[in-house]
């Protein structure tokens, strides 16, 4: 009994995540499907076959939406997790004024519907006669994830303990060291947090990349078209891909990070390090 | 004033004078721009200029209307003529495409498209508001000459002018054979039997003309009144559960995972063809036609190469491949033959060649009557019933 | 070396702010004035302060608009529900799987939005298993559905911004001290009590976070309900997406955007305002 206490939440942990993971579950078992015309609708009643998982890379029109969209995300990703950590520095440690308008510009962006970014943004980039594609793609969508970006790293932010950054800059750090050696460090997993949600956003967004994507086709984009007609089964392997490509990225992370213990145990002990969860 | 409300004092007019200055800001940037919206297009209609195709070419056309591959139509035309193709299938909806394609084709601008499909009706807005272009019947020999007669003119476009037709096909009823074997009218859909197993199309013009003809109503003389009394019927339909939904493309993935016994859909649905138990039927109280059409837009970047292209699916053997794939009504001469000889079943098949009982009778996606405020009445009603 | 780090916010701000002013606020502003506009689409929009297009767009979308505000809040209390306890479980308990974990979490939203919920339409079909033990459980009745009704849109939007609750709850919890607890703790506090009166208010900037992020999109989605639901299930962005692209009707569109903005800035205000601003806002009281 005890042992399901401590436990507890831990086997809930699990089951949760083995609910998000549900769909990715039934993507991946449906690649191995037969169906008809090759073209998946999702419904059971084919045999077993390995076929689209030999042609994965069959349809070419599949595979540049793919490499667009990944591209489109990489970008976006970097540059909106930059521009949104530095306004969110700005808007926590500073008094300002101006400060509320940020705030409120800040808030904007995710009260609106993605339909309305959509639209408006594809009237202005008409009316300035900017060509629609992939600069357009890339411009709308660091637009939306600056909004994100800040707010996942201001609630790193918030609370952070100052004392560090006082401690090494009473030691003579210049305000850009203290920042790339300490505050930078402290607040890399809200960081990282934030840019893989501008990276999910990206590689996820429909609506806005509908408007403003002229002949650009991203994965999303595609998937929609076929998806009335019949979703070709290359589509669920690729995602199937997908996922295990980043699950396997992250095990390599992981058994480096431990190898590097292992090689630091064996090194002479670093100074110790201070008890901050 | 204390110091403490002067401040706040200061602060406040700050602010205000913050965002004031930022709006004058966005005014002045906003004012540099943009006039009218929306409305006919100003200009003359231009012509699309002929010659020989070279370079490349984008082609926007609805999904698994063409054979595909590296035997398919696209890479045989990119062979025989040097030229690059981008066929992208981004045509899921008239509406939805034409929403999209709006802003810019109000600027004259096409996205970089040369060529894509509509149907008939939306050609004829489009053309209508100043979207397309138009071609002379000298650069389109090969359609003229192969073109079956019954198409060398049509309602939409007398003269064909603007546009030519790629395939077409009737809308009807798909019917799982297994559950829902007795439904064989648009009136059985509402039986109270299969409330909730039934969906119908969002497109207005499939949907509304089919519906109207179980009413008995005549769907060429019908009034506005007509139209609003049948929306409100299928409002009472669809608020009760009657009707699952309203689909575009997607009555598909209904209909093969046994969501619904019966949905209204088009008849070459490539991807419901020769499942086991499901079956097209032809609605015993009504039917509508509807064909697509090819059109060149304004603003089109290749001209010569779209002309080509249109040619190029008007030569017989390369409609046979089309047909032998999609399954739809084709428009050009000399298909039947050749199918006939490939795959005598196909060359049969009604759906492909229809037979006049089939198609006698039948509406073709018919405009709401009356004055563009009833038209825009209806088509806000209609709009409103199918989003729920 | 004042002067200079005066200006230190603005230039941290700058780029940032320049982005959303031309990419955000200036195509507002071109919808704005679109909703001032009056007439048809084939006759054209004219601009003559048509300022009746703001309650007009009202008119017929009252019902969507609370049932959006009901999915979105459902929705909202539910990802709550699950989300925490597991980014508490991730941030604290898992130890050398923590990193793995949190991607095993994020990475499905790597797929595409339509082909997740097209799955889940796929899992919640009529025939499938997943139903049939759900009428065996008596959940839902013999004959009753899941796909085409409130609830399968509800599971959708939980499910879809999921990530949305997640990740700044877990940041938040990530960056705990725990000596506070086990403070609290050494002065006999019962686990329990340590939850309720250390963590949780301490990682109350994160649930508030996760909270706006989640409802707030959820309110403008369409895609769930279009996907998963049936006719009486439309939300306020399924009326949107078809006054722009089907009715064409433009100004009315406008209005009713901005009316939608407008509600849900009043609703995440009011929140904040409960919430506490410091909680929000990171008025930092060292300075």
């Amino acid at each position: 009994m005890a042992w399901l206490r401590r436990n507890g939440l831990r086997i809930y942990a699990g089951f949760a995540v083995l609910y998000m993971l549900v769909p990715i579950i039934v993507i991946a078992v449906f690649s191995f499907g037969e169906t008809p015309r090759d073209r998946l609708n999702f419904s059971l009643g084919g045999g077993f076959t390995l076929e689209y998982w030999e042609n994965a890379f069959a349809i070419e029109e599949l595979n540049d939406a793919l490499r667009t969209s990944l591209e489109l995300a990489a970008l976006s990703t970097v540059a909106s997790t930059a521009i949104g950590t530095l306004m969110a520095l700005a808007l926590v440690r500073y008094q300002f004024v101006g400060r509320r308008a940020s705030n409120l510009l800040i808030v904007l962006p995710m009260a609106t519907p993605e339909i309305v970014i959509g639209a408006s943004l594809l009237s202005m980039f008409i009316i300035y006669t900017i060509a629609l594609g992939f600069t357009t793609l890339l411009i709308a969508h660091i637009m939306f994830s600056i909004s994100f970006v800040v707010v996942v790293v201001r609630s790193r932010l918030i609370g952070f303990d100052r004392s560090l950054e006082e401690a090494a800059r009473d030691l003579g750090a210049t305000p850009f060291q203290t920042f790339r050696y300490v505050t930078l460090p402290l607040i890399l997993p809200g960081v990282i947090a934030a840019a893989l949600l501008a990276f999910a956003l990206s590689i996820d967004d429909f609506v806005i990349s509908n408007f403003n994507s002229g002949t650009t086709v991203t994965f999303p984009l595609y998937v929609f078209g076929v998806a009335l007609r019949g979703i070709p089964v290359q589509v669920n392997v690729l995602a199937t891909m997908l996922f295990v490509v980043t699950v396997a990225a992250i095990l390599l992370v992981i058994w480096q990070q431990r190898r590097a213990e292992r090689m630091a145990a064996v090194a002479p002990e670093p100074e110790p390090q201070p008890q901050v969860a | 004033m204390s110091n403490q409300s002067k401040q706040s004092f200061t602060r406040k007019w700050r602010w205000l004078a913050g965002a004031a200055a930022g709006l004058a800001a966005a005014l002045v940037l906003a004012a540099c721009g943009g006039d009218d919206v929306g409305g006919e297009r100003e200009g003359d209609v231009e012509v699309a200029e002929g010659g020989r195709p070279t370079g490349e070419i984008t082609i926007s056309q609805w999904p698994g209307y063409i054979d595909p591959g590296s035997n398919g139509t696209v890479a045989e035309f990119e062979q025989r003529f040097g030229v690059n193709v981008n066929y992208i299938e981004d045509v899921n909806d008239n509406v939805q495409f034409f929403g999209k394609l709006q802003p810019q084709l109000d600027q004259g601008q096409s996205g970089g498209r040369s060529l894509f499909v509509v149907t008939d009706w939306m050609a004829k807005q489009m053309y209508d508001l100043g979207y397309l272009q138009e071609f002379s019947h000298e650069d389109l020999q090969t359609v003229f000459d192969n073109i079956l007669p019954q198409f060398e003119e049509s309602d939409s476009d007398p003269e064909r002018k603007f546009s030519i037709p790629w395939q077409g096909g009737l809308t009807g009823i798909w019917v799982n054979t297994n559950q829902a074997p007795e439904i064989r009218a648009v009136e059985d859909l509402f039986d109270p039997k299969y409330k909730g197993k039934v969906t119908m199309l969002a497109e207005m013009r499939d949907t509304m003309p089919l519906v109207m003809q179980s009413q008995g109503i005549d769907v060429e003389n019908a009034t506005t009144d007509d139209w609003l009394n049948t929306i409100d019927l299928l409002r009472e339909a669809a608020d009760s559960g009657q009707i699952r939904r309203f689909t575009g493309n997607e009555y598909t993935e209904d209909l093969t995972s046994g969501n619904v016994v019966a949905a209204i859909g088009w008849s070459g649905d490539a991807s419901l063809i020769g499942r086991e138990g499901i079956e097209w039927r032809r609605p015993t109280d009504g039917c509508d036609t509807f064909f697509d059409q090819m059109v060149i837009p304004v603003g089109a970047p290749n001209t010569a190469a779209a002309l080509a292209f249109m040619n190029f699916a008007y030569r017989p053997e390369v409609q046979a491949d089309i047909a032998t794939y999609v399954n739809y009504v084709t428009p050009v001469e000399g298909v039947q033959e050749i199918l006939l000889q490939r795959d005598p079943e196909l060359g049969r098949n009604e759906l492909i060649f229809p037979p006049p009982e089939l198609t006698e009778g039948c509406t073709a996606d018919p405009n709401p009557p009356g004055s563009a405020e009833d038209q825009q009445e209806v088509t806000e009603e209609y709009q409103d019933l199918i989003t729920g | 070396m004042t002067i200079g780090r005066r200006f230190i916010p603005y230039w941290l701000l700058l780029p940032g702010a320049v982005w959303l002013i031309l990419f955000f606020v200036v195509p507002m502003y071109f919808m704005g004035e679109l909703a001032l506009r009056s007439g048809t689409f084939e006759t054209g929009f004219t601009f003559d302060w048509q300022f009746s297009n703001f309650p007009d767009s009202l008119e017929g979308n009252e019902e969507q608009i609370i049932r959006s505000f009901w999915y979105a809040g459902v929705a909202t209390i539910l990802a709550l529900l699950i989300a925490y306890p597991l980014a508490y479980a991730i941030a604290l308990q898992s130890g050398r799987w923590k990193l793995l974990l949190l991607f095993a979490v994020i990475a499905p939203f790597f797929t595409t939005y339509l082909i997740r919920t097209i799955a889940w339409k796929t899992i919640l079909a009529d025939s499938s298993p997943v139903v049939d033990i759900l009428q065996a459980l008596a959940l839902i009745p013999d004959d009753g559905r899941v796909l085409a009704t409130s609830g399968a849109v509800i599971a959708g939007l939980t499910y879809n911004f999921l990530p949305f609750m997640i990740l700044p709850i877990y940041a938040s919890i990530e960056r705990l001290d725990l000596r506070l607890v086990e403070a609290a703790k050494d002065l006999y506090a019962s686990s329990r009590q340590a939850f309720l009166r250390v963590t949780l208010p301490m990682t109350a900037p994160g649930i508030v976070a996760g909270v706006l992020l989640t409802f707030i999109p959820a309110y403008g989605d369409y895609v769930n309900a279009a996907i998963l639901g049936g006719t009486n299930q439309a939300m306020i962005g399924n009326r949107i997406q078809s006054l722009y692209l089907f009715q064409r009707d433009y100004p009315e569109a406008a209005a009713l955007s901005f009316l939608m903005m407008a509600l849900i800035l009043v609703v995440v205000l009011v929140y904040i305002r409960a919430a506490g601003t410091e909680a929000f806002m990171g008025e930092d009281e060292e300075r």
